[in-house]
């Protein structure tokens, strides 16, 4: 390798944290607002598949609600004209992430499947990488919190419990990606296929306004709705590349 | 012990020290040397997670029926996802089916059968053994149904379906007394009666969402907590965007917004309890544009003649071009659909307005077609209908019980005390019966009061079976089996009453041991339905297919031919809509709603739904009062000031939340908390505002008319801090939520695509 192409690609994967050039899979989440109702299905989904604590109303009141993933509301005109949307909103899973490079510790990393992801136990809770993320997503324990038993029984074996001073936020559930590749490892080393796992915020939605996939497989539906003419990314601006696709609100 | 002396001792000691030391040695030498910081992230090779068990049962944490797929590993319930078999959810589910499991796992179970002790203040309840506590009511059944005076005993459950509904009947049956009532404050009486007299049958149609075009709907929050949620949203979605060339439009009529009114294209603000006349002023423009030509035209137009545009806009403040633009896309959208319940339907004149509604599909054609409105066949389960209670017979059942005409009162799974208006007066009601008997799993408000308490396993332990009322246009069944072993000293409901009806002799009219064997008893009779390769495989294939499945159908189409009794034409009208007090002393309707997260109060006492944001507020914990942004300037009140809600029937003390989407002289308060029982998450949180209703009803069914309250608003001067996860509730320029029209949209196509970024090596 000459010279100049090893500082090119020094200087490629300095522009483009991240440790991988190319990914194994890269998951990808669309979201339809066209359909979207704001029921917040995916929310309880997803706080009884990731271990979540219930935090109680005195640190409600302090803002420190634990929801990976969560409707946000935005009211537009006044009455009789006012109108409501809505937007769940969870980790964008960005391929360039600002929370990755400001981590002191390196607990937050991307990792071969396009996944932004956080170690908890190498995460020493400085909280930078909560101010650094434009969309709000990441939720820090500012306790052990605890489950009255026998609700800990609920508690998915697949997850961790995260301890006090940890960030957490959306992983995508990973641990069903992980199961879902060790089939497909087991069955003759085959890719996972498109449908064969879905986050438990996917799985749930009524209106079917979420989908996920992985973007690489160009017959996956994931593909199709990121090709959507009504595709954007929220704050697309802040150049985050994020995996989070939203397709807009129709106004008719 | 051997005869040791100090110097042998030390010996020992000291060698064994020696041989730990080598083997500790021994092995940290032979360790890995690495250690992983990544635990679970990257797991290790050999790292086998245990094997996960599906079973398939039936939700119950609402009347909808829908199908669910329990994840359990090591014989516990991690999570609940819909069963993609079952016609009503198709692998999907609501917020609060996916919280059952905090109903399983509560910590606020009632563990063992107790009974009360002591009297007034001083009560309490000790704990008995089963013998003891069905002995004690069994021996009472027994002697009451000896002397021929069972029909004082009188059964209160919620609605429910399926072979225990039969369960309950045979056995009050049993006991000779009519007095078996299936309590739910938010069943839709005026829905039943309005389609008892339009289309002669006393049960749902089915609401084809998915496939139509333009559906109408007054009042009914379809896609939150009207009737099948989860089927409505999953129609919802195929209707806006599932189809390659129609996008269904959605239009919605209340006074306050609901989830379904947001998810709208468009929202209008009726009067209250006037959507049945707007729904006669667009049938009114559709007769008399000339768009209806049937045999029976004659009849429509001097049935409509009063509704002209003119006079409904002025009954329900909607603009006339509205009215007339509404009804003639209704015509000019095929097939386009028109719904009707909620509020609507909870005023003095709910079955005329749901009539009315029907009336427009009628007009228009959409009864019986794909996209609008498909009879229901017969349901496979056994008929309940008969047994419904509305709000004037469980004023009889209170009021027959202050006669001390009824001796025992069972109580399974409702809560009247709760969801009673405290002028049907129910818990003095109960101070009057001598034996209540609560089947609840929880302490609530009702079984707090009760003398004997049997609890019941949570859903997800219990042997049951359910028919969705309404079915998706075929008859629908599925068996709820149990996906743990119960946790605690609990059993069956049906179990319980099996025990019940053996102890006052009944075993031989009644004769199965248990819940199981009943609902297998039952289930031959469906089997035997089935074509001639089910009955080859025989009986016990059968129901471990369905077991295995979680849902069973008879795609026989019901009857779709339908003619209109034109009696019915006639009797077309709605009334202006009663309300309690005046509107000098009481300026305000109050318009109570059910909460999405708790339903009628069952969901509160899950720390899941008492932190998961309100969708429309985001508040959490607690209960606010939704003011108009005019009336709340007007009064000089804003977020979190306490203000006291006074009806003719009671007061209430809640904090405002100004909210943009409510008619001027509406105020809002979520149903659901307020509770006074019902375990720790629940007890004492917000305001409960069926405690100020009226007792007003709807003449024909005795339906409570629950949105007919009127109340005035004092300010108190007090402030509360609102505890809320929403901050900015304007986008403030950040186009966060983006939108675009219809017509631009596939023009600028290209412009408006992203780049997807491929990264090369």
């Amino acid at each position: 390798m000459s010279l100049f192409s090893r500082f090119m690609d020094g200087w490629r994967k300095y522009r483009k944290p991240g440790y991988y050039d190319e990914f194994d899979y890269h998951w990808t989440m669309t979201i339809d607002l066209d359909k979207c109702t704001g029921c917040e299905a995916c929310v309880t989904a997803c706080q009884a598949e990731n271990n979540i604590p219930v935090v109680g109303e005195d640190e409600m009141a302090k803002g420190r609600e634990m929801q990976w993933i969560r409707i946000e509301r935005y009211w537009e005109g006044e009455y009789p004209n006012a109108k409501l949307s809505f937007i769940p909103m969870m980790c964008q899973h960005c391929d360039a992430a600002p929370c990755e490079t400001v981590c002191p510790v390196g607990a937050t990393y991307h990792n071969q499947d396009g996944l932004n992801a956080q170690i908890y136990n190498r995460c020493i809770g400085t909280r930078a990488c909560a101010v650094y993320c434009p969309y709000e997503v990441r939720y820090f324990n500012y306790y052990d919190h605890e489950w009255d038993s026998p609700l800990e029984q609920q508690l998915n074996p697949d997850v961790t419990v995260r301890g006090k001073g940890v960030m957490e936020k959306c992983t995508f559930c990973i641990q069903r990606i992980r199961q879902a590749k060790d089939v497909a490892k087991d069955d003759d080393r085959r890719r996972v296929q498109d449908g064969e796992m879905q986050p438990a915020c996917v799985q749930t939605c009524p209106t079917k306004a979420l989908v996920f996939g992985d973007r690489k497989d160009h017959e996956s539906q994931v593909y199709k709705s990121m090709n959507d003419p009504r595709n954007y990314r929220v704050l697309d601006e802040l150049n985050t590349d994020s995996s989070v696709f939203y397709l807009k609100k129709v106004d008719a | 012990m051997p005869n040791i002396d100090r110097r042998e001792f030390l010996k020992l000691v000291g060698a064994g020290g020696v041989s730990v030391g080598a083997g500790f040695m021994l092995r940290e030498a032979n360790k890995d040397p690495r250690e992983y910081l990544i635990p679970h992230v990257l797991a290790p090779e050999d790292f086998s997670s245990g094997l996960d068990t599906f079973y398939n049962s039936v939700c119950s944490m609402c009347p909808a029926g829908c199908g669910i797929s329990v994840r359990t590993r090591e014989g516990r319930a991690k999570k609940i996802e819909g069963n993609p078999a079952h016609p009503v959810s198709q692998g999907r589910l609501c917020t609060l089916g996916q919280a059952g499991l905090q109903a399983l796992y509560n910590p606020d179970r009632l563990t063992a059968p107790m009974r009360r002790t002591g009297e007034g203040e001083s009560a309490s309840f000790e704990e008995i053994t089963w013998e003891q506590g069905l002995k004690q009511v069994g021996d009472r059944l027994d002697l009451l149904r000896a002397a021929r005076r069972g029909n004082r005993v009188a059964f209160l459950t919620q609605g429910v379906r399926g072979h225990l509904a039969q369960l309950f009947e045979s056995f009050m049956r049993q006991l000779g007394s009519p007095r078996l009532l299936h309590y739910d404050f938010d069943h839709p009486h005026t829905l039943y009666a309005a389609n008892q007299q339009f289309f002669g049958e006393s049960r749902l149609p089915y609401y084809d969402l998915a496939n139509t075009r333009l559906l109408l709907s007054f009042g009914a929050d379809y896609l939150n907590n009207w009737i099948s949620p989860v089927h409505h949203s999953l129609g919802f979605g195929e209707s806006r965007q599932g189809r390659a060339d129609v996008r269904g439009r959605f239009v919605q009529i209340e006074p306050r917004m609901s989830i379904s009114g947001a998810a709208a294209d468009e929202w209008i603000p009726a009067k209250p309890g006037t959507e049945g006349i707007l729904a006669l002023g667009l049938a009114h423009h559709i007769v008399a544009e000339g768009n209806y030509n049937g045999a029976d035209l004659g009849a429509w137009t001097n049935a409509l003649a009063d509704y002209t545009p003119d006079a409904v806009a002025e009954q329900t403040g909607v603009p006339v071009n509205t009215i007339t633009r509404l009804a003639d896309s209704f015509v000019d959208t095929t097939p386009s659909l028109a719904i009707g319940g909620g509020a609507a339907g909870n005023h003095s004149n709910g079955v005329d307005t749901l009539v009315a509604v029907n009336a427009l599909n009628y007009l228009v054609g959409n009864i019986g077609q794909e996209g609008g409105l498909v009879l229901n066949p017969e349901p496979a389960g056994p008929a309940v209908q008969q047994h419904r209670a509305s709000y004037s017979a469980m004023v009889e059942l209170a009021e027959a019980a202050r006669q001390g005409e009824i001796d025992i009162l069972i109580i399974s799974g409702t809560n009247p005390v709760f969801t009673l208006p405290p002028a049907a007066e129910f818990a003095e009601a109960l101070a009057q019966i001598p034996l209540v008997v609560s089947l609840s799993s929880f302490l609530d408000e009702t079984t707090a009061l009760a003398d004997v308490i049997l609890p019941s396993h949570t859903y997800l332990e219990s042997w049951g079976d359910d028919f969705p009322e309404p079915g998706v246009g075929f008859s629908v069944g599925a068996v709820s089996q149990p996906v743990v072993s119960p946790l605690y000293n609990t059993r069956g409901t049906g179990d319980i009453i099996l025990d019940l009806a053996r102890r006052m002799g009944s075993s031989s009219v009644m004769p199965w041991q248990n819940m199981e064997e009943f609902l297998k008893y039952g289930w031959r009779r469906i089997y035997q339905r089935g074509d001639s390769q089910t009955l080859a495989q025989g009986f016990d294939a059968f129901w471990t297919s369905v077991l295995k499945a979680g849902a069973w159908g008879e795609t026989t189409n019901g009857s779709t031919a339908f003619t209109l009794n034109p009696d019915v034409i006639a009797g077309i009208g709605v009334a202006p809509p009663e309300f309690s007090g005046s509107e000098e002393d009481y300026p305000f309707i109050l318009h109570p709603y059910l909460s999405p997260n708790f339903h009628d109060g069952r969901g509160a006492n899950l720390p899941w739904m008492q932190e998961l944001p309100d969708p429309m507020t985001s508040v959490v914990y607690g209960s606010w009062v939704e003011v108009n942004p005019v009336t709340a300037e007007e009064m000089g009140l804003s977020e979190g000031d306490l203000v006291d809600i006074q009806s003719p029937h009671g007061q209430l003390r809640v904090p405002v939340f100004v909210y943009p989407a409510i008619m001027p002289n509406v105020i809002a308060i979520p149903i659901g908390q307020g509770h006074g029982e019902y375990g720790r998450y629940a007890k004492g949180r917000g305001v409960n505002p069926i405690e100020i209703l009226s007792p007003l009803l709807e003449p024909i069914t005795g339906n409570l008319a629950s949105s007919a309250t009127r109340v005035n608003l004092t300010p108190t001067g007090g402030r509360v801090k609102l505890v809320k996860t929403g901050g900015v509730s304007r986008d403030l320029g950040r186009d966060i939520v983006q939108h675009t029209s219809l017509g631009v949209e596939v023009s600028s196509a290209a412009d408006n695509s992203i780049p997807i970024t491929e990264v090369t090596t």
